[in-house]
């Protein structure tokens, strides 16, 4: 069989493990057909990692389906296309033809796929090594006793811990990177000859992902399986993969080898992708944004701006970073200040219930003993793993969780025990922008009532005529117009949402925000949007801020001083740079050396170490 | 587990025992007259007062209260003497001075009317009220979860429409017309056809012996299960929906197992909680007897004897009745929370 597949640059002729030709998969909805892939095509070689890295939509979770046949019909359907399989068992077959009943022999068995989230892909009732070995025993048909010893078998090889415990165990009873090592145990244990990877380390702290990545980088040479990895995060993309391919509205905008796009991307997209992830070696001033390097068209025609300010990646950050005396002035001219708030020995506990009257017989420190100051106009930033304490600390910080022990001082002023009314006035000076915009918005109310609801409560302004007309100056300083104030929340996107949710924390004039992971849940080209808008309003208006985030590269860039928790307690406490540069604590170490870098000279020993 | 058990078994207690005092309350501050239902037509002073005596109506309400707990109570403490002994029929466990604590089972005193022990005519009517429920529910169960199961998988199609556009007439239907319908269409006009009887108990006493009338229970249960029915069809259909849409079964069909070992084992087992629930409380509140269909289809048990009791002011035979189905709803819900945390490991973690 000779496959004359010349797109994209591939060559014809190889025996490709999976080939992937015009596939088109499309949704109906209320609006019309929504063209999640159009026409990708790809090839998979044997023992081979495949990157695939798009933003939320860009139809990369709808080609990992498409090839496992799991679109969910209707409203999905595959349109068009070929995906040729080059089975061990089989011979080469094409999926797309392939019937239902054909292809529950390939799932979980030639081919199998992790998720993104391992805390729900996993069913809550039944234990962790049934959900194993049903698949090796539908697979390979061997009985009960010798599929859980088999199972334990690839409980031991993804390194959980207590592989007889963990068989036993409920999904509840493991910690998350538990949860996805299952996963990957399940979808490793028939042996499969590709693997895809759907996001498998997004939900998972770096630490844990670092982990993560390095098993299935060990798994993958020792069985030449091939892996296909999706995922928004092109650093980890850099870790892992040979090829990548960049997905942007449906489509492959470019793919090639890792290096090959690391140092020399020809799309504006991919270009655009490199250059807005905040950097851990050097503090830009302005990041990057995709809509720096294309422009879209109405008809979703993609140009690439030619005279902007950024030519190339590497002009972006070459003209745009903060030189080391820029940083030493601006430290040196905070810390002449008096603090704007001063955290003393502060410690928030929860006590646990047990027994069978909900007795007390322990606590959850989930601060314990923290102190610190903060300078007007400074940025701290807070970062740890998750469950580290960090917004329990930034909601006591606001009185939102009432405090256990110690001292909350804002301008001088003892706020630690102050009654409900006094707490109230204080409020308005102190906001909090919240994580997820999809849920901090009430449906029902119009973004416009939505930001002039806390100055109504507040008493800020003397009419609604005038807070209308501050809501729209509001709504213009995060760059949406007046004519979304009668507006819904869902006609909007993550990042729109976002600024909105900024808006309205700007609406009472505050002097100090509180962004608990406030850009997590956004793509990085959103990210770095509401992240200037941010650094931008933090020079216009002279906010302080804490900054919670548990991605260190996106507080470094934002913070002057900070703050790294771990189990309630301050780790390490000191300049960004410092932090960065030189950590002291060990767990700071561990958490620095576990994100995924993505530089140049990395790769290039990735790539040669996988050639010999 | 053990613990789990233990504290619902507590909580069930203080229930009960808050059922009981209101319900003691709401019966004793009630217009009506006990002394007048008892002694009838008789109107001599002196036997009023010996009676008010006897029922220890002379004394003060939270006496009256205690009295009625510790002759409820199993375990309770009496004058020891014969007249005791023969009202209470109780097992001495030990004495002190002209007391004694004893073992019994519970006292819910005697019908005003019939002189009957309260608790005899409790188990006397149990029975068909027991089979009539139980039948109705398993039937609503069995079809409902089926039906509920069908239309999810078939969403939006014909099938689905009709099941749920049936199940809200089920649910709009009040259960004295569709009794009164179902008696007439299948126990009258066809009955030719069924060979059904339009009303009659599960026992046939006419000719002497009792004889078992299974057919009888054909048409209540029919009746009473409409509803409970309706409402399973739906709860199982969005339970269903809601997780055939998790990521868990998307990773079960990754793993390639069959369609049906999805749907029975994997969504199943998640989708059932709300059912169980449902399930649970409508067989408690049918345990508490089904008072139209039990007078409409002429079936003897707990519905009509508390009707019956109802019309003729019989306090005591309502009350018991009354605490008794709070006993029997307490249990239930015990049963189901033991049930839920087999089947849902992660409700275990909350005991």
């Amino acid at each position: 069989m000779s496959e004359n597949g010349t797109h994209n640059g591939i060559q014809g002729g190889e025996d490709f493990l999976l080939e992937v030709k015009n596939l088109k998969t499309h949704f109906k909805t209320e609006a019309g057909i929504v063209k999640a892939v159009n026409d990708i095509s790809f090839n998979l070689r044997r023992g081979e990692t495949l990157g695939i890295v798009g933003e939320s939509g860009s139809g990369k979770s709808v080609t990992a389906l498409s090839i496992m046949k799991l679109i969910p019909n209707p409203p999905g359907k595959i349109e068009g296309g070929e995906i040729i399989f080059n089975s061990t068992t089989k011979g080469k077959i094409d999926l797309v033809k392939t019937a239902e009943r054909d292809m529950e022999y390939f799932r979980g068995n030639e081919i199998s796929m992790i998720f993104q989230e391992p805390m729900t892909s996993l069913n809550p009732v039944f234990t962790c090594g049934d959900q194993v070995m049903e698949a090796i025993m539908i697979h390979q048909g061997v009985s009960r006793k010798e599929a859980k010893n088999q199972t334990i078998e690839i409980f031991k090889k993804v390194e959980l811990p207590r592989p007889e415990a963990i068989f036993k165990a409920y999904p509840h009873e493991i910690s998350g990177g538990q949860k996805q090592r299952v996963m990957i145990a399940m979808a490793m244990s028939c042996h499969p000859s590709i693997l895809i990877a759907d996001e498998p380390t997004t939900a998972l702290d770096v630490t844990v992902q670092a982990k993560i990545l390095d098993l299935m980088r060990h798994l993958r040479d020792e069985n030449d399986m091939a892996i296909m990895f999706i995922t928004h995060d092109l650093g980890v993309i850099a870790e892992i993969a040979d090829r990548v391919a960049v997905m942007y509205n449906g489509q492959i905008v470019e793919q090639g080898t890792v290096y090959d796009i690391f140092s020399d991307p020809q799309h504006p997209y991919t270009k655009g992708l490199l250059a807005c992830r905040p950097r851990l070696d050097i503090r830009l001033k302005v990041l990057p944004t995709v809509a720096d390097f294309m422009h879209k068209d109405e008809q979703g025609k993609i140009t690439e701006k030619t005279s902007y300010k950024f030519s190339s990646v590497g002009q972006a950050i070459l003209f745009n970073y903060t030189t080391e005396e820029e940083i030493i002035e601006r430290q040196q001219e905070l810390a002449k200040q008096s603090p704007f708030l001063q955290v003393k020995n502060l410690k928030t506990h929860f006590p646990i219930r047990n027994g069978l009257f909900g007795k007390v017989t322990n606590h959850v420190k989930a601060v314990d003993d923290v102190s610190f100051d903060i300078y007007p106009g400074e940025t701290i930033g807070l970062v740890g793993e998750s469950g580290c304490g960090k917004t329990t600390l930034g909601r006591t910080i606001l009185r939102l969780v009432e405090p256990t022990e110690g001292e909350i001082i804002l301008e001088g002023r003892d706020i630690t025990h102050i009654a409900k009314d006094e707490l109230r006035a204080i409020r308005k000076d102190m906001q909090i922008i919240f994580q997820d915009p999809y849920s901090s918005l009430n449906p029902r109310m119009t973004i416009g009532e939505a930001i002039m609801e806390p100055m109504r409560v507040n008493n800020v302004l003397e009419s609604d005529f005038q807070r209308k007309k501050k809501t729209i100056e509001l709504l213009e300083t995060v760059s949406l117009t007046k004519y979304h104030f009668e507006r819904y929340p869902h006609e909007f996107s993550g990042g729109q949402r976002q600024r909105i949710c900024i808006a309205r924390a700007l609406a009472l004039n505050p002097k100090f925000i509180v962004c608990d992971e406030s850009v997590s849940a956004l793509d990085v080209s959103v990210q770095a949007q509401v992240l200037n808008l941010l650094n931008k309003l933090k020079e216009d208006f002279n906010f302080t801020y804490i900054f919670i985030s548990h991605d260190l590269s996106v507080v470094k860039f934002m913070s002057d001083r900070i703050i790294v928790m771990n189990n309630g307690k301050i780790e390490e406490l000191g300049y960004a740079e410092d932090i960065y540069n030189n950590p002291q604590s060990e767990y700071t170490k561990n958490l620095i050396k576990s994100i995924p870098k993505g530089d140049l000279s990395a790769i290039k020993q990735a790539q040669l170490k996988r050639n010999n | 587990m053990f613990n789990f058990i233990i504290s619902r078994l507590i909580y069930g207690f203080i229930v009960l025992l808050g059922a009981t005092i209101v319900v003691f309350f709401i019966f004793n501050i009630l217009p009506g007259d006990p002394v007048a239902m008892m002694a009838g037509m008789r109107t001599d002073v002196a036997t009023r007062e010996s009676i008010r005596k006897e029922l220890g109506l002379d004394k003060p309400k939270v006496v009256q209260l205690g009295h009625y707990l510790n002759d409820l109570s199993p375990i309770s403490f009496h004058e020891n003497n014969e007249e005791n002994q023969k009202k209470y029929e109780y097992l001495p466990l030990f004495q002190w001075g002209e007391n004694i604590t004893v073992l019994k089972t519970p006292y819910l005193r005697r019908s005003f009317q019939t002189n009957k022990k309260v608790s005899e005519i409790i188990v006397e009517n149990l029975e068909g009220t027991f089979w009539l429920a139980f039948t109705a529910m398993l039937f609503a169960t069995l079809f409902g979860i089926l039906f509920g199961v069908l239309a999810s998988l078939k969403q939006n199609s014909l099938l689905d429409h009709s099941l749920i556009s049936i199940s809200v007439i089920g649910i709009s239907a009040p259960p004295f017309v569709l009794a009164a319908l179902f008696a007439m269409l299948f126990g009258y006009y066809l009955a030719e056809y069924t060979g059904l009887n339009p009303v009659g108990h599960l026992w046939d006493t006419d000719l002497g012996g009792r004889k078992l009338m299974l057919k009888n229970l054909i048409l209540p249960a029919l009746t009473l299960g409409m509803r409970p029915l309706a409402i399973i069809v739906q709860l199982t259909r969005s339970s269903m929906l809601d997780v055939l849409s998790q990521d868990y079964i998307r990773t079960a069909r990754a793993k390639g197992l069959k369609n049906y070992v999805i749907i029975v084992k994997h969504a199943l087992k998640n989708a059932l909680n709300p059912v169980i629930t449902a399930v649970s409380g409508w067989l408690a509140s049918l345990m508490a007897g089904a008072f139209f269909i039990e007078v409409i289809f002429s079936w003897k048990g707990l519905g009509s004897a508390t009707i019956a009791a109802v019309v003729e002011k019989d306090f005591p035979v309502v009350m018991g009745i009354t605490i008794f189905v709070a006993l029997i709803f307490i249990l239930i819900n015990i049963f189901v929370d033991i049930l839920y945390a087999m089947i849902d490991p992660r409700v275990r973690l909350k005991s």
